[in-house]
């Protein structure tokens, strides 16, 4: 068998014109699979990398998300003061509750317009958010309409950056810091004072309330007692599990890049069966000889097909060489659960190339099939006297 | 045996490539065609024809933001106006369909003509949707897709809103440019959340496309300075912000595009060279024999354009003859109204093909003005 596979190898090298064109269609198949794909695993790796496994995130009944979530100050004071909350160093609960508000911002160069998710946080807040870290600028000061805003946000969106202004409705908040969020899904946001988006905005309720439990036992007495009470009709996840969920978005990109892999490889198989046919057509006096040396049938079948296999091997691997220079870059699109902008990489995992090299190894071995079957099946006498 | 005829028994004369060459050039101008439709439902959707008429007025933060039901008023003493309605997006999801594409909205019932006049349906089913409070008007296709006819139960799970809908169908419309929307009473809504006293948008229908600048100016100027100010735009516009917020899909989409073209030469260019390369020898006969480089030229050329263009026929119009002959709503389960081939995406399609029945003779007819009469008759592959 060793032979036959430097046989093979070799070949596949001889007629390199037509083997650069295959490899070459392949990659680029295996590309767009990889990048639309990317996409997906990035909004996924978002929502992954957001949240504390220590907290948890507190929410209306039924609310997909915590934009369309309401909890009134009532219910706020009732889960603050709930006994197994841990407490910062002046002996407050570590209790923080948001108010969230989409807001229209004009894009930058002009492009349109895109809403925004505005996230209204207490002191509490911050504290619980360790992942978001200020890099430019300060903090925002209550009563002052000043606003801190992430720095992949700030390049998507005009007069974002430090020391600009924007309109809103009927307030001018002035962005007086930048946060980096660690490639969570808190880079989509804009932070301001809670309390100030209520009153801005003119809302009398918070939208979601974020706590820390001293410790596991604790949370899970939290989330029993708020879900025992049904008048409260709210009920409690844990932060990293509510994230893990919001990737609603992420399925039709999947949908898409499926559909664009399988279509694009239909195309690229016929093109791969065309070289093979070539290729087999071209060097049928070597498979009588070898057939005359011994090989039998079935050594044909399979070398010709470890031969398309190596080839759409190769393309695949170039298609995921040629999407790498993509990974990490950053781009953004709606948000189907916040219904505003999302901001996420591509994200080119090793599992991602992994499925990509053998989607193409698949592609190569169908395509090269019928050919090598053909190789197979070649009569031993009359290939020895073909030309 | 005429020009014509020796090319084309030369482009069949090996009819597994020629099939294989045509089906990979096929494949991708269907592909080709399928995102473009796809780029041109995102960036371009259908116009309704009283859309030049209808203004959309939302709050000026975004679109998630109330608007006060006391603005009804102000606006409805306008002059120039044929009628305004609330619109509220529910959001909700029908029964336990996850992928519940269709949108629905509350709205008031006695102003769908006025507003939304292309939504025919029988005067009888229109009188009984504007009697019953819980009840709604369903789009054809909707209704399609879901079986569905009068008389039904149509529950609908709230999803931003904390409240589920129970509502009856009292008629199915269609005629409008989305037939998937369905629309029920703003006042049943109201109810249900205890009078909040706020509704999603208001649309206006303006009496003559004259009267929409001026129009658009009233209304935005009337609530300036209040604690809820409004963005008033056409319809158009309200449509192209949506457009503006998939932001990166759009590019990501039209790079494919080019990637999917780059593909295509390759492949017919590969197959063009193969089909060169194995008869050289024929072609340093036909040389020896008189004929002139641009003949032979044009001999190549006229195969790989034929190979284009029957790629085209099969690739492009089987894309044109599938969109065309199915409903697009139930080929994208519900994603999408419309798939249009446009004949603009077409012109596109074609031009692609031409240029790639050029491009993938180019190389093959450069190595046959090269070559030289002897070696090419030595050659034995």
């Amino acid at each position: 068998m060793l032979p036959l596979f430097k046989y093979h190898l070799r070949s596949i090298f001889i007629r390199w014109r037509s083997t650069v064109a295959t490899i070459l269609g392949l990659a680029l198949v295996i590309a767009v699979f990889v990048l639309v794909q990317s996409l997906a695993v990035g909004i996924e790796k978002a929502s992954a990398n957001s949240g504390d496994p220590r907290n948890l995130l507190i929410t209306r009944q039924g609310a997909l998300a915590e934009t369309t979530s309401v909890i009134t100050r009532e219910q706020f004071n009732i889960i603050r003061y709930l006994p197994g909350l841990a407490q910062d160093n002046a002996g407050q609960p570590l209790a923080s509750a948001d108010v969230l508000l989409i807001i229209n911002l004009p894009r930058r160069e002009a492009t349109g317009n895109a809403n925004v998710m505005l996230r209204g946080v207490a002191p509490a807040g911050r504290a619980l958010r360790p992942q978001v870290t200020l890099v430019e600028g300060r903090w925002f000061e209550p009563g002052r309409r000043e606003a801190v805003a992430s720095r992949r946000l700030a390049g998507r969106f005009a007069n974002l950056q430090v020391g600009q202004k924007f309109k809103t409705g009927g307030v001018e908040l002035t962005v007086v810091g930048l946060f980096d969020a660690a490639r969570s899904a808190f880079d989509s946001e804009l932070w301001i004072d809670a309390d100030e988006a209520r009153s801005a905005f003119d809302r009398p309720d918070y939208s979601s309330v974020l706590v820390r439990p001293e410790n596991e036992a604790a949370a899970a007495r939290i989330k029993a007692a708020l879900e025992a009470e049904r008048r409260l009709k709210v009920k409690a996840v844990r932060e990293v599990d509510y994230y893990k969920e919001q990737t609603r978005t992420a399925g039709p990109i999947r949908w898409l890049g499926n559909g664009l892999a399988v279509v694009m490889s239909i195309g690229a198989m016929f093109a791969a069966m065309n070289t093979l046919y070539a290729s087999v057509g071209a060097r049928t006096r070597e498979i009588g000889t070898l057939r005359v040396l011994g090989f039998r049938r079935r050594s044909i079948l399979l070398g010709f097909l470890l031969e398309g296999g190596l080839l759409a091997g190769f393309g695949g691997a170039l298609g995921c060489v040629f999407a790498l220079p993509m990974h990490g870059y950053s781009t953004g699109t709606l948000g189907w659960e916040t219904f505003s902008e999302i901001v996420f990489d591509f994200q080119i995992t090793p599992i991602l190339a992994a499925q990509a090299v053998a989607f193409a190894i698949v592609v190569g071995l169908l395509g090269s099939f019928l050919p090598a079957l053909r190789a197979a099946r070649l009569p031993v006498i009359a290939s020895l006297k073909s030309v | 045996m005429t020009v014509s005829g020796f090319i084309i028994k030369n482009a069949f004369r090996n009819k597994r490539r020629a099939a294989l060459c045509v089906l990979s050039v096929a494949m991708s101008l269907f592909l080709l065609v399928t995102l473009l439709v796809v780029l041109n439902e995102f960036t371009n959707p259908p116009e309704d024809a009283g859309a030049s008429l209808r203004i959309a007025v939302r709050n000026k933060v975004s679109l998630a933001n109330p608007l006060p039901v006391r603005q009804r008023a102000v606006i409805e003493k306008m002059a120039g106006i044929d009628g305004v309605t609330a619109l509220t997006f529910f959001g909700g999801k029908y029964k336990n369909d996850e992928n519940t594409f269709f949108a629905q909205f509350a709205m008031d019932p006695e102003k769908l003509t006025a507003v939304f006049g292309e939504a025919k349906m029988p005067a009888d089913q229109l009188a009984a949707w504007i009697k019953d409070r819980t009840s709604v008007i369903v789009g054809y296709d909707t209704a399609q897709r879901y079986q569905l006819k009068i008389g039904d139960k149509f529950p609908l799970v709230g999803q931003i809103y904390p409240v589920d809908l129970d509502l009856t169908i009292a008629g199915i419309y269609r005629g409008t440019t989305d037939d998937r929307n369905v629309f029920f009473h703003q006042k049943y809504l109201d109810e249900l959340l205890g009078d909040p006293g706020t509704v999603g948008m208001w649309w206006v229908k303006a009496r003559s496309a004259e009267e929409v600048p001026g129009l658009i100016d009233r209304i935005n100027a009337a609530f300036a300075n209040t604690s809820a100010e409004v963005l008033a735009e056409t319809e158009r516009a309200f449509q192209m912000g949506f457009i503006s917020m998939w932001a990166n899909i759009k590019i990501l989409i039209g790079s494919i595009c080019s990637v999917v073209v780059f593909a295509l030469v390759l492949v017919t260019a590969s197959t063009m060279s193969m089909a060169v390369r194995e008869r050289l020898r024929e072609l340093s006969v036909l040389k020896a024999l008189g004929f002139r480089r641009h003949e032979l030229f044009a001999f190549i050329l006229a195969e790989s354009f034929g190979l284009a263009v029957v790629g085209l026929l099969l690739g492009g119009g089987g894309a044109w003859l599938l969109y065309n002959s199915l409903s697009a709503s139930a080929l994208t389960g519900g994603l999408f109204a419309t798939l249009t081939v446009t004949p603009r995406i077409l012109g596109t399609a074609a031009l692609v093909a031409t240029g790639l029945g050029v491009v993938s003779s180019l190389a093959p007819a450069w190595s046959i003005m090269r070559l030289s009469v002897v070696e090419g008759l030595k050659t034995l592959d």
